[in-house]
């Protein structure tokens, strides 16, 4: 704990008020039905509305301030100024050809912009994002399996009993994953399905309940403001 | 070294179409027949948690789960918590058989929610925090909307996430609180730190990566090329765990 008590001022006092009589309230509206004359639970589900039109302005702030970032990258010619290039094209693109023809297209019903327009843009953004984003992801995603078994060729070493136990228990898992063992012995997946219920819920409910009371921790510090 | 036998052990049985036979996993068999168990006319949230990225490994679960939903009387909810959900929703849509289920009637694509205030508000009513479907109708209009507006008469809410935070979420804003029964469907990263919420009995089922999309295709005894894929990967296992 810092030994320095920084002096509150008055935009933090108010800050801190909001932030501990909001966060309060909704602790209390989740955990207490209150019946009586004030609908705690309509309050609460309206001031949920504010915070959803909040955080989706948020998205428009992160496009203009990637815009800016690249534009200015591009005005200025700046190392990978190139590489801009392509991203604020492809996110524009992008943009528009989903506001005309994806799931969130403002119009589908096609009553201001043009049924044309959107045929038209239609197989551009089905391209897009089933042929190029949906495999680009996904191949990057995959090479994550070479890593994994280059990773697992060096770290899987029977040094010493610790790293003995897991290496056994790392091969009996991957074997119990892999159907084509059972047809050399059966007992892998059975084998595997107990490693899944027993050590591994019992390492796993550890972590669970550790972090759980670090986050009980954290937020009563941040709703109290502790240390101020 | 490594690189070479991995790219020709997962290449060769893909190209051969070599289909091995896969056992069914307790976690996956708890889902499948929790959805079967369902009684007529129950509400089934589908939720799609999941990035481009692993589309490999969790939209084969995504169809093959839709699909039993598709085959029993119920009614069928869709909502994402990740942007790119509300499309790959749209593709198993049109992968699957629907017979003859109607759009707005016995289900419907509500979108994208889009932080937790509306997770939050969801169970209370659908229409005030998602207003819109994917296809523009307005959500208090649809059928299936007037017939269940609050999400707290779910029996089940299933969600396919990459990161275990949408699990999370639901289990603390929905089975908390409204008891609602959730599953998931997750990749092998998260999978196993789902095991303690199974045994808990918190989580109704637990697919385990592509391995489980397998299973369930045998279970439904229908053919969506999991089973194919799988003999790729394990034989990929296999060699790593050879190379030892």
């Amino acid at each position: 704990m810092s030994s320095e008590k920084k002096k509150m001022t008055r935009e933090d006092l108010a800050l801190q008020i909001i932030i501990f009589g909001l966060g309060f309230f909704y602790a209390i509206v989740y955990y207490i039905a209150v019946p009586g004359v004030v609908d705690l639970q309509s309050i609460s589900d309206q001031l949920l509305a504010y915070i959803t039109a909040v955080l989706t302005a948020a998205f428009g702030i992160g496009v203009i301030n990637l815009t800016r970032v690249h534009w200015l990258n591009i005005k200025r010619k700046r190392a990978t100024w190139k590489y801009s290039i392509i991203l604020l094209f492809f996110l524009y693109t992008m943009l528009i050809v989903s506001v005309i023809a994806s799931p969130f297209a403002l119009d589908p019903g096609a009553a201001v912009i043009p049924a044309s327009v959107i045929q038209f843009s239609t197989p551009i953004w089905q391209f897009l994002y089933y042929k190029i984003m949906v495999n680009i992801n996904s191949s990057i995603f995959s090479l994550l399996a070479f890593f994994i078994a280059s990773a697992a060729y060096r770290a899987f070493r029977a040094r010493s009993l610790e790293s003995t136990i897991l290496l056994v228990a790392g091969l009996l898992v991957i074997l119990g994953q892999a159907p084509i063992a059972d047809l050399i012995w059966p007992g892998f997946s059975i084998i595997r399905d107990w490693i899944m219920a027993f050590p591994n819920t019992a390492g796993q409910r550890g972590i669970l309940i550790g972090a759980a009371l670090g986050i009980i921790v954290f937020s009563v510090r941040r709703l109290i403001r502790y240390p101020w | 070294m490594v690189y070479a036998i991995l790219l020709l052990v997962i290449t060769v049985p893909l190209l051969t179409h070599s289909a091995v036979a896969v056992p069914i996993s307790p976690t996956t068999l708890a889902l499948y027949q929790f959805i079967e168990n369902l009684p007529a006319n129950s509400l089934v949230v589908e939720s799609f948690d999941y990035a481009t990225s692993v589309v490999p490994e969790l939209h084969p679960q995504a169809i093959v789960v839709t699909q039993q939903l598709f085959l029993r009387p119920v009614k069928i909810l869709f909502v994402a918590l990740d942007n790119n959900g509300p499309t790959l929703a749209d593709a198993v849509l049109d992968t699957v058989n629907k017979g003859n289920k109607t759009y707005g009637v016995d289900y419907a694509n509500l979108g994208y929610i889009p932080n937790t205030a509306t997770l939050i508000g969801m169970p209370a009513n659908i229409a005030q925090f998602l207003p819109l479907d994917t296809r523009g109708n307005p959500t208090a209009s649809l059928p299936i909307i007037k017939e269940f507006p609050a999400i707290k008469v779910a029996s089940l809410v299933i969600t396919f996430d990459d990161d275990s935070s949408a699990a999370y979420s639901y289990l603390q804003y929905w089975e908390g609180r409204y008891k609602i029964p959730v599953a998931i469907g997750a990749t092998a990263t998260i999978a196993p730190g789902m095991m303690p919420l199974f045994n808990s009995g918190q989580l109704v089922g637990v697919l385990f990566s592509v391995r489980a999309a397998a299973e369930y295709e045998t279970l439904l005894s229908q053919h969506y090329h999991c089973c194919l894929g799988m003999s790729g990967a394990s034989s990929a296992m296999v060699a790593l765990s050879a190379s030892h």
